[in-house]
């Protein structure tokens, strides 16, 4: 039985530099606070 | 329009705001894309954006990417899903996630018949 090569993602699940240790929930709600902007860099 | 738009409380189609990032509109000293590089950069984001739905949440009838530049629409993706309790657990999860550096903005879409869809 082969088992299915795990799937290497460009996209998906990668934090924006810097706030790997928040999470995607926290970050918008900092963002709805003014703390960061909308469209930060990544 | 004023984009107020009802929200339902169940539906099989979500509504992922901004996810594709066309390479053309955040062009930053890269250089100009060709039409092989732009499809293959948007097929790329399809496929990839697809297979993790499909296989994480569940089994989908459609999927449509919003690409028309500059406008309130741009990089918005609706995926109609064939369960709406598919839809929900999809909403609910991913709005917790990152994608592309970014927290994914998702919510239900009362979006059933894609190429019926205007605001009226």
């Amino acid at each position: 039985e082969r088992s299915k090569p795990k799937r290497k993602y460009r996209y998906w699940d990668v934090p924006p530099v810097g706030y790997e240790h928040v999470t995607p929930l926290q970050y918008k709600a900092m963002q709805a606070a003014g703390q960061i902007p909308l469209v930060a860099s990544s | 329009c004023s984009r107020l738009h009802n929200k339902p409380t169940f539906s099989q189609t979500i509504l992922i705001q901004g996810l594709y990032q066309n390479p053309q509109i955040n062009n930053t000293a890269a250089g100009t894309f060709t039409d092989v590089e732009m499809q293959e950069h948007y097929d790329n984001f399809f496929e990839e954006v697809f297979v993790e739905l499909e296989e994480k949440y569940g089994s989908i009838e459609e999927m449509n990417v919003c690409d028309n530049l500059g406008d309130h629409l741009v990089g918005n993706v609706y995926v109609k899903f064939h369960k709406e309790e598919d839809a929900e657990k999809a909403v609910n999860d991913l709005n917790n996630r990152w994608f592309n550096g970014q927290p994914i903005l998702s919510e239900l879409s009362t979006v059933t018949d894609f190429r019926e869809a205007c605001c009226r």
